[in-house]
């Protein structure tokens, strides 16, 4: 083991043996501090948020990381690489140079049943942005979110002030005894919080504007085929969670969905539509 | 020059009193164990009954005593010890076990083809009184350790001490005998170094009818054992359990 | 009540059924930690070990454990070395199903030496020549990288996640971990390897002994061929269970399919390898130490059946069912082959062990039995129900099967077609 140990011998098969077995010990260490250095580093530099959402993303089925040109048809399979922010992706900023995006072809803004303004942009975690005119957005709960969550029994908004990351957590809603963290849409201080039924959740001072701030939210006719997208998930979340898939026939949801599937496991269904593994 | 000791048998003379067992016994503090039984007692040096497998008025028995063989090439037992507590000491050649480096993995069990390696499945205790004729030379064993027979290693030293009191450089040859040897009343264990060609044991190993156990294992064991009669001989070579000998101790 | 603690849409059985599950095997573990202790506190003489069986029961399944448990480092090398991403879906059980093993028998290794407290020796005087040195490092230096592999899965708990540090050391130790796959498969390929060579090495024992390359023996291949070959099966067979247990489907039928095709092949090249090596052995290596390799096999009950055994039944016959496409596919095919294999690997290090320690070398001694104490079997049943306790906690409330919540979605999917199908 050392050299003053009894019974060490300077030859090749102590050198060979024992320079494996410390070569190990430091490569196994190395790894380990290295890894606790790496995250005291992004701790400090409160990446906990971006990290929990490259993690969940990581975990959600094949089928719900598609990118949003599968949704409308330009491609037939990809995976998203960028974990939901277009805002880094060179091909989304390639397609819509090549492809502005088309004006939805019916101004409607009834889809499936639901209303969905196309005033704003909507994130996949379901919430809109509003821009307004001072350069401030709000946030609120989309349609579609709104029904899930209906009449919550809790909301936790973030302190006045506070830093919210797009894909981290913009604020908690509490229903039937699950906890959702919802996903924030953009990056941004909190200047005023709404409610969860109101009209909106959130006021935020956007750390950047513009169009390449937004790239990575919904908007126009990407609207109905992604909608179309989250009822069928929601329908198979539905399922899956026991309660009856009375949706199939094109049904439209109820105001509070939780209410109409008492038996459903609730849990699993926000983690589902919210995004939350 | 190094020496190396050995061992010469003659099976021929044995006659199985087992004076040889009590004495080493004795001399290396080998407990007296209550639960001890053939294949959980420690002997380092045993004396096993073989016969030739014939009825009666052909039967012939004869007696072997079976003790650490001494390994001097790729010694089974030190090859195998995963910490150093068997050693083969370039200076005697002697294969020595030492029971407080000892871990008790029993690995050196498993690799010796003599049997020759014993466990203390037990503390070692002795009974009322007994412990007054302890031989203060020599460490007795704690439990979960292996031993084995090295020569009576105290001996050994203490021979050396005298020698080094009289002024000597080294021991004589006949200073130093193991126990057994010493106790043998037939006179059929000789023992010396077998780098010395003027000594018993070199001589003995060329005789005729001298052989080795297990000599094609390739360990080059340094105990000689001797006998006149063919079917002795054939205890060297590997068991047959179809033949006619029965060699069953 | 620890609803909190069960990953989001996975079920679980209520918690009232899961200690009633728990129960009996704490129970177990409870009477095996007290075999245990007495041969700790007694000593060796609880066993039915002797001199003439210096190693017994505990050797035996130690190496036979750890065989099994070699999915561990395999799968880890397919996945993160060779990057077969399909592997995923059963790394995190083979992980656990690893450290359950490696674990087990490192502590009943601790019991089965005479002086556990001495064991920092091989440490610190080391032999560096000697097979079990070699063990002894690679075992602990492994186990220790099982537990670094196993700790992100235990941090990704629901709620455990919900502590930043922990997220943020999981995502980034995840990162690294191809380094302690590989590190693992360098440690795996030595310390199987040298269980093997612990036997190959024997010189003394002829049954044992076997020729090799440089210092190791060809057993120190064949054990790492062979547990590699039933790494795979193994956690073929303990996902096969877990989904039977546990009433759902976790991991694709494709993912097992991999595995067993993986699996086969392996055990393909071990049998030749072992005929090869059988070969050398009866008529070179065995003959030459002077012991005609026939009387191994007159001392019964250890006839040739048990070579036909180890190498026919219990390693081609799965072999060739493995490399089937048709009946891998199969479920109760690809599982009972599994079985086979492992049994096969089993019986091999059974033999390796308790045959080498029974049959004689010298004329003049007896074959020789040995049966276990209750001390003994009691001391391994801790070591299962310790793994069983490990796993079931494992598989409760950390995510061992990723593809679980997304097959029970696929499920649902087919149900609610179907349903549709039924109604027009």
């Amino acid at each position: 083991m050392l050299p003053w140990n009894y019974g060490f011998h300077w030859n090749a098969g102590t050198l060979i043996f024992l320079g494996a077995f410390y070569t190990v010990l430091v490569v196994v260490a190395t790894t380990v501090i290295r890894a606790a250095f790496h995250s005291r580093r992004e701790l400090a530099a409160h990446h906990e948020e971006s990290i929990r959402w490259h993690s969940d993303f990581h975990d959600l089925p094949a089928a719900d990381r598609v990118c949003r040109h599968v949704l409308t048809g330009e491609f037939k399979h990809r995976e998203c690489p960028h974990a939901f922010d277009c805002r880094e992706c060179e091909t989304h900023a390639k397609l819509i140079a090549r492809h502005p995006l088309a004006p939805p072809a019916e101004p409607e803004e009834d889809i499936l049943g639901m209303s969905f303004p196309l005033d704003r942009f909507y994130h996949r975690g379901h919430t809109w942005v509003h821009p307004e005119a001072d350069g401030a957005v709000t946030i609120g709960l989309d349609d579609l979110g709104r029904r899930l969550l209906g009449n919550p029994d809790a909301v936790r908004f973030p302190a006045l002030g506070a830093h919210i990351q797009a894909n981290g957590t913009a604020f908690q809603v509490t229903k039937r005894d699950v906890q959702i963290d919802v996903l924030a849409p953009v990056d941004g201080a909190v200047v005023a919080t709404g409610s969860a039924a109101g009209d909106w959740c959130l006021r935020v001072k956007p750390d950047a504007s513009g169009e390449p701030a937004f790239r990575h939210l919904l908007r126009g006719s990407e609207i109905r085929p992604w909608l179309q997208r989250e009822m069928e998930r929601l329908q198979l979340a539905l399922t899956a969670e026991g309660a009856a898939p009375t949706l199939a026939d094109g049904g439209v949801p109820v105001a509070d969905i939780a209410a109409g599937y008492p038996k459903a496991d609730w849990d699993a269904v926000c983690g589902e539509m919210f995004l939350r593994p | 020059m190094n020496k190396r000791y050995g061992m010469s048998i003659d099976i021929d003379k044995c006659t199985g009193c087992g004076a040889c067992m009590v004495a080493c016994a004795v001399e290396n503090n080998v407990p007296a164990l209550p639960g001890a039984n053939d294949r959980r007692g420690i002997t380092w040096m045993r004396v096993y009954r073989v016969d030739n497998g014939e009825e009666y008025p052909d039967r012939r028995s004869a007696f072997v005593p079976m003790l650490c063989q001494q390994c001097g090439v790729e010694t089974p037992c030190a090859h195998v010890c995963p910490q150093q507590a068997v050693d083969v000491d370039p200076a005697t050649g002697i294969v020595g076990q030492m029971p407080e480096r000892c871990l008790g993995c029993r690995y050196c069990m498993a690799a010796c083809p003599y049997h020759a390696r014993y466990f203390n499945w037990w503390d070692p205790q002795w009974p009322a009184g007994m412990e007054k004729t302890l031989n203060p030379d020599v460490a007795p064993r704690m439990r979960g350790v292996v031993e084995k027979c090295n020569f009576c290693h105290g001996r050994y030293h203490r021979a050396k001490e005298r020698a080094a009191a009289a002024g000597e450089k080294d021991i004589r040859p006949g200073e130093y005998i193991p126990a057994c040897v010493e106790a043998c009343p037939a006179g059929a264990i000789r023992f010396g170094d077998l780098n010395d060609p003027s000594s018993e044991v070199a001589a003995a190993r060329h005789e005729a009818g001298s052989f080795r156990l297990l000599e094609k294992l390739g360990t080059d064991p340094k105990i000689y054992y001797h006998s006149t009669r063919d079917w002795v001989r054939q205890i060297a070579f590997a068991p047959k359990p179809g033949g006619k000998e029965n060699l069953h101790g | 009540m620890d609803k909190d603690f069960i990953a989001r849409g996975v079920k679980r059985c209520s918690t009232g059924r899961f200690l009633l599950w728990i129960a009996p095997w704490a129970a177990l573990l409870a009477f095996g930690l007290y075999s245990a202790g007495l041969c700790l506190v007694k000593g060796l003489n609880q066993t039915n070990m002797d001199n003439r069986f210096p190693f017994g029961l505990w050797i035996f399944l130690d190496l036979t454990v750890i065989a099994l448990g070699a999915g561990a480092f395999f799968t880890g090398f397919l996945l993160y070395i060779l990057k077969l991403d399909e592997l995923k879906a059963v790394i995190s059980s083979a992980v656990v199903i690893g450290l359950v093993c490696y674990s087990g028998a490192i502590a009943v290794l601790l019991v089965d030496v005479g002086q556990p407290l001495r064991a920092w020796f091989t440490f610190w005087y080391p032999n560096v020549h000697s097979m079990l040195t070699e063990v002894t490092f690679c075992l602990s230096c492994y186990l220790t990288v099982l537990a670094i592999e196993y700790l992100p899965i235990v941090l990704k708990n629901r709620k455990l996640r919900q502590v930043p540090s922990f997220l943020v050391f999981e995502f980034e130790l995840h990162k690294l971990i191809y380094v302690l796959a590989g590190v693992g498969t360098f440690l795996s390929f030595f310390h199987q390897g040298s269980l093997g060579g612990l036997y190959g090495v024997l010189r003394g024992r002829p049954f044992a002994f076997r020729e090799g390359l440089a210092v190791w023996p060809s057993t120190f291949f064949l054990f790492i061929l062979s547990a590699a070959a039933v790494g795979p099966s193994f956690i073929v067979l303990t996902t096969h269970l877990v989904e039977k247990l546990s009433r759902r489907r976790l991991v694709r039928q494709q993912a097992l399919e991999l595995l067993g095709r993986i699996s086969g092949l392996l055990l393909a090249v071990y049998v030749l390898a072992k005929t090869i090596d059988t070969l050398v052995w009866i008529n070179r290596t065995s003959p030459e130490s002077g012991f005609p390799a026939a009387q191994y096999y007159s001392w019964k009950p250890f006839g040739t059946w048990i070579l036909f055994a180890e190498i026919v039944l219990f390693g081609l016959a799965p072999a060739l069912v493995l490399l089937a496409p048709r009946l891998r596919a199969r479920r109760a095919w690809l599982v009972s082959a599994a079985g086979l294999a492992c049994f096969g690997v089993a019986l091999n290090r059974f033999v390796m062990t308790v045959q080498t320690l029974a049959v004689p070398t010298l004329s003049f001694d007896q074959f020789v039995s040995y049966f276990p104490s209750w001390q003994e079997i009691g001391t391994f049943l801790a070591v299962v129900a310790y793994g069983v306790l490990v796993y079931s906690l494992s598989f409760r409330y950390l995510q061992l099967f990723p593809e679980e919540r997304e097959l029970k979605m696929a499920q649902a999917a087919e149900e609610s077609s179907a349903e549709l199908v039924g109604r027009y």
